[in-house]
Parts: C-alpha cells; sequence; structure tokens
C-alpha cells in the first residue's frame, strides 16, 4: 500500500479534499474555481442528460402517421407492461442479468483469492493485466469468436469429432438462452475480477491467522474474517456487472438467435422501426431498473475504487 | 504468507494445487475465443471453423489491398484522435474542481460523472440518435459519432486524472505561489508536470475505448463506417477469415499503443529520476558557491 493510497483511505492527505481554512475564505462563493466544469457540463449537459430527457418525454408522446404527435398518455408504458411477451423478455433480462452476475462473481472470487494469495507479488500486476487484455480485442470479435466456439463447425464440435465421442454436430447452447449466458459471463467476468481484486489485496491476512490461531477452521475463518469485509466489493462488482448486461443487445442477437431476445435487442427494434414512443418507454423502464439498483446500494458505490 | 498457513493446515497445498488449476483454467476460459480467433485468420479455407484446412497468410495480404477497410481504418483513426483529444482536454478540466472547489456532496458530484458509464450504451446511443435526429435536425455523421463517444470516454478521464490530482501535494502549489508564480503558471509548471501521467493514461483509455467502440457508434455514425462498424456489417453475411485477420492486426494495433505509451512513460520516470539525482548531486557543489 502506497502512502498515497493510505492517506487517501484515512481520509485526510496530501491532495486534501478540505480544504485549509486559510484557503477557504478565499474559495468560498468564488465561481471562477468552477469554471473547469463548463466544458464538461455542456458535453454532458446538451448530449447525455438532454437526450436522455427527451426519450422520457416521448415515451409518453404517441406517434400518428409516422410524425411524432405531443400527448401525454401512458399507453406505450401500457402496451409494453400487458403485452406476454415483452414481459416474458424484461422478466427474462433482468433474471438472466441477476444470474450471470452471481456467476461472475463467484467465478472471479476464487481466482482473485488465488491471485492475491498464491501468486508472486511482482506476477499480480501482469496476472491482472492479462484478465483486462481481453477488453483491448474488439468486443464484437469477442462475441461472435463463441460462434466459432459453439456452433457446428466449431471448436467444441470438432474435438468431441477428433476424439470419437459424436459423429454429427451437436447443438452447443449456440442460438439459445443458455449460449447468451455462457457469453455474458465471459464479457463481464473482467469488471467483477478487478473490483473483487482491488478488495482482497487490501485485505490484512494476519486476520486469518488470528482466527485459525484461536481455533477456527481455514474455511470458518474465512467466512467470519474475509467475507463480511468483501461484502462492499461483491455489491459493487455485482452493479457493474448487472448493469451492462440490462441493455446488451449484440450478444443475444449474435448469440441467442430468436430464443435469446432480451430487452435491449426489443429497444433496438422498436428504434429502427420507428416506434419511437414505445422504444422510448422501453428504454425508460430499463433505465428505471438502474435506478433503482443504484439507489438500493448508493451506500456500496466506491467509485473510486473501481478504475483506478 | 501463505505458507505458515499450510504450517497450521496440511491440507493448504492441496487447496493452492486446485486454486492453482482453477486460475489457469479461468485465463483458458478468457483467451479461448481470442485464440481461435487468431488461429482461423491463418486457416486457408474460407469457411470459419474446424478442422483448419492449411496455413495461409491471405487474409492479411488481402486487408492491405482492400480499399473499403483502408477507408474505414482511416475513419477509425479521425474519430478516435478527436475523441481522444476532447475528452482529455474536457475531462482533465472537470477534474479541477471535482478534486478542488468547494462542493459540499462532492460524493454525489461523482456518481454523476460515472453515469454515462454506469448506463448501458444502447440507451445513450438511441438518446443521442433521437436527439440529432428530431430535435437538432442534423444527419448522423462522423461528428455525432465524435460526440457521442466523448461522452463515453471523458467520464474514464476524470476518474483517472482527478485521483492523480487528489494524489498531489498541495504545498507544492502554495511554494510556487509563495515564490510569485500566477495560478496559470502553477498550473503549468507545477500541477501539469506532476500529474501527466495520469493525463496520458486518460487519453489512452479514451483512445483505445474510441477504436473498438460500437453499441453507441452504430447507432449515430450514419453512412460511415469506422472498422467496428465494418466488421459488424461485414459479419451480418456471416464471419470470415479477412475480418479475422483483421481483428487479430486491431489487437496488436491497440497492444503496440499501449505498449508504446507505456514505455514512454518508464522512459520518461527513468530520465526523471536521473536528473533529480543528477541534481542533488550538484546541489552541495552549488552550496559551496
Amino acid at each position: 500500500m502506497t502512502v498515497a493510497s493510505y492517506a487517501r483511505n484515512t481520509g485526510g492527505g496530501p491532495g486534501e479534499s478540505e480544504p485549509r481554512r486559510a484557503d477557504v475564505s478565499d474559495e468560498r462563493r468564488d465561481w471562477r474555481q468552477f469554471v473547469g466544469f463548463v466544458p464538461a457540463a455542456i458535453l454532458f449537459g446538451v448530449f447525455f442528460i438532454a437526450p436522455l430527457g427527451l426519450i422520457v418525454v416521448y415515451s409518453f408522446w404517441v406517434t400518428k402517421n409516422y410524425e411524432l404527435v405531443p400527448a401525454f398518455t401512458t399507453n406505450n408504458y401500457k402496451t409494453i407492461l400487458t403485452t406476454s411477451t415483452y414481459v416474458r423478455t424484461f422478466g427474462k433480462t433482468v433474471l438472466m442479468a441477476f444470474l450471470a452476475t452471481l456467476t461472475a462473481l463467484a467465478l472471479a472470487f476464487p481466482f482473485c483469492y488465488w491471485l492475491v494469495r498464491y501468486v508472486p507479488k511482482r506476477m499480480q500486476r501482469v496476472g491482472l493485466l492479462l484478465v483486462i487484455l481481453p477488453f483491448w480485442t474488439s468486443y464484437l470479435l469477442r462475441v461472435y469468436a463463441w460462434v466459432a466456439i459453439l456452433g457446428d463447425n466449431g471448436a467444441i464440435n470438432s474435438l468431441l469429432k477428433a476424439l470419437g465421442l459424436t459423429n454429427g454436430p451437436i447443438r452447443l447452447f449456440l442460438y439459445d438462452n443458455p449460449g447468451v449466458f455462457i457469453v455474458l459471463v465471459y464479457l463481464y467476468f473482467p469488471f467483477a475480477a478487478l473490483t473483487l481484486y482491488a478488495s482482497l489485496e487490501r485485505f490484512d491476512w494476519r486476520l486469518l491467522h488470528a482466527a485459525v490461531d484461536l481455533g477456527a477452521t481455514p474455511m470458518r475463518a474465512l467466512a467470519n474474517t474475509l467475507l463480511p469485509q468483501m461484502r462492499l466489493a461483491m455489491v459493487t462488482a455485482g452493479i457493474f456487472v448487472f448493469i451492462p448486461i440490462l441493455g446488451e443487445y449484440l450478444a443475444p442477437a449474435a448469440i441467442g438467435g430468436t430464443h435469446g431476445v432480451m430487452m435491449g435487442n426489443l429497444v433496438a427494434n422498436f428504434f429502427s422501426g420507428y416506434l419511437l414512443p414505445l422504444g422510448s418507454a422501453a428504454s425508460v423502464l430499463i433505465a428505471l431498473v438502474i435506478f433503482i439498483v443504484l439507489i438500493v446500494f448508493r451506500r456500496s458505490l466506491d467509485t473510486k475504487d473501481i478504475y483506478v | 504468507m501463505s505458507d505458515d498457513l499450510q504450517a497450521v493446515n496440511p491440507r493448504a497445498r492441496l487447496f493452492r494445487t486446485i486454486l492453482s488449476v482453477y486460475g489457469i483454467g479461468i485465463y483458458i476460459f478468457l483467451f479461448a475465443p481470442i485464440g481461435v480467433l487468431i488461429l482461423l485468420s491463418f486457416n486457408s479455407s474460407t469457411v470459419v471453423g474446424f478442422p483448419m484446412a492449411g496455413f495461409t497468410t491471405d487474409w492479411y495480404a488481402r486487408l492491405s489491398h482492400d480499399t473499403v477497410i483502408l477507408n474505414a481504418l482511416e475513419k477509425s483513426l479521425i474519430v478516435a484522435f478527436w475523441v481522444t483529444v476532447l475528452s482529455t482536454v474536457i475531462g482533465t478540466m472537470a477534474s479541477f474542481p471535482l478534486v478542488r472547489a468547494n462542493i459540499k456532496n462532492r460524493g454525489g458530484v461523482r456518481v454523476f460523472i460515472t453515469l454515462p458509464i454506469m448506463m448501458p450504451g444502447l440507451l445513450i446511443g438511441v438518446a443521442i440518435l433521437v436527439l440529432a435526429t428530431n430535435v437538432l435536425h442534423i444527419q448522423p455523421s462522423l461528428e455525432t459519432a465524435i460526440i457521442g463517444q466523448t461522452v463515453l470516454a471523458t467520464p474514464f478521464v476524470i476518474l483517472v486524472v482527478s485521483s492523480r490530482l487528489e494524489a498531489l501535494d498541495r504545498n507544492l502549489e502554495r511554494a510556487a505561489a509563495d515564490l510569485g508564480a500566477s495560478a496559470p503558471q502553477r498550473i503549468l509548471f507545477v500541477v501539469l508536470p506532476l500529474i501527466y501521467p495520469g493525463i496520458i493514461a486518460g487519453a489512452l483509455i479514451a483512445l483505445t475505448l474510441s477504436l473498438d467502440e460500437f453499441v453507441v457508434t452504430n447507432f449515430i455514425i450514419g453512412a460511415d463506417q469506422t472498422l467496428p462498424i465494418y466488421i459488424y456489417n461485414q459479419l451480418k453475411f456471416g464471419i470470415t477469415p479477412e475480418v479475422n485477420a483483421l481483428a487479430t492486426l486491431m489487437l496488436l494495433g491497440t497492444l503496440a499503443v499501449a505498449g508504446v505509451t507505456l514505455g514512454a512513460l518508464r522512459l520518461v520516470k527513468v530520465l526523471a529520476s536521473v536528473t533529480t539525482k543528477t541534481n542533488r548531486l550538484k546541489e552541495p557543489a552549488s552550496a559551496e558557491v
């Protein structure tokens, strides 16, 4: 742990978020200190907040003769929430995101534990870099590469054939929900691993030793010392995996075929079919789920530690 | 650290072996698709699949003659350049008030800034598309793509630069002020030289993000094609070895950019430490004079 990070953790430090009293008198109510925010405020205001606000507004409008007409109707929401295909897709998307998140966390925890405990310090950085490395390959191709693995001529099928286990190609999860599930876990595993690693690396392993010294079995020691401290990181990691999956549309389209359609595909289809109000309403529903998650877990969101 | 626990529990050795196998398994899981991709880019058959028909580098040779790909590459580089410049400048500027201004709810502002990262790209993409076509009445084009990607990249720059800025000792600036440096001088000669690794890291994230961005860009780029969009349009007709070759080259390209930047950073660090050392050596001499 560096001095700087220690200082950050304990609150004060070289960069002091809280200005000194002498500086405060100068800086208080001085608008010039906010000048740096101006370009960012324009960028986010015009091209992030305004468009999203527009989507919310449009979700209450109607289309007549392919023209958007201002109105205030909740029919768009009613249509989505009463059409059984949409409801089922919505439910499936949330469930899929939830299961993929749990799986990614369950896979990442033992992995990070291994990395922190059993890999020499110098190699840990390399190990972590290797986890991030897939991010530098095209996202598109990481998705489509799975077709080359799971497909009829794919790596697994040819391996099975070469081993004489099968004659013809067998359908391996491709073009159905399990295939989408595997790819989603694959795509978002690094998010989970990075966050959990950051937390595990800071853990004081002497606590574990103390617990074992006091007679706990190693598993019990882990459960009683490590896990409680990991709760925050687990929640943060979970959120960072769960949210992007909600809006995922490429993986379901490429891997899931017609069975694997998720909410993102519906939104994309609505918009490409010029059904703006319906698409907007579906988008708002996704955003609503995200906001609920963020509000419920807002205390656990330590965004500072995730990317830095 | 783990050895003493092994003394306590002999089964720890077994545990360790199992975990190591598991860890390597995870790496295989992470790299299998990329490995398959690279492997198949050398396959002489036009059908992407196994078993491989033979080894060839034809697909790579073909890439260099493909004007559509070269055109898409050019567009990608143009977009990436502007996204990197804009998001680095805007993000660095915003980091200063974020860390230093007298804000009551700093945590709230921080969460707000990370919203574009959290929001699924799909929503950002359709929202900007709707704004551009229905309200601003501008055609989706390279410019809208640049703006959309800048929205995505700027939060990363802010996060990285502000963390660097937070670790900076403000007394250095107070000292510079005592010595008569004006505010712009303090930023130019004291702060920026100290936080530039953060700025470069932020720019690097913006650059790699832009080169690979697909989800948002696909909605707002209109008729133009960057490389990911080109690949997507190709993939509609099925995955081809040529696309695999292109992806392999793109991976090498991103790795090269990252490698060169990190290498340059390290070199600068080494040079800086050498100069400080030589300065330190000179100091007593100058003191004597």
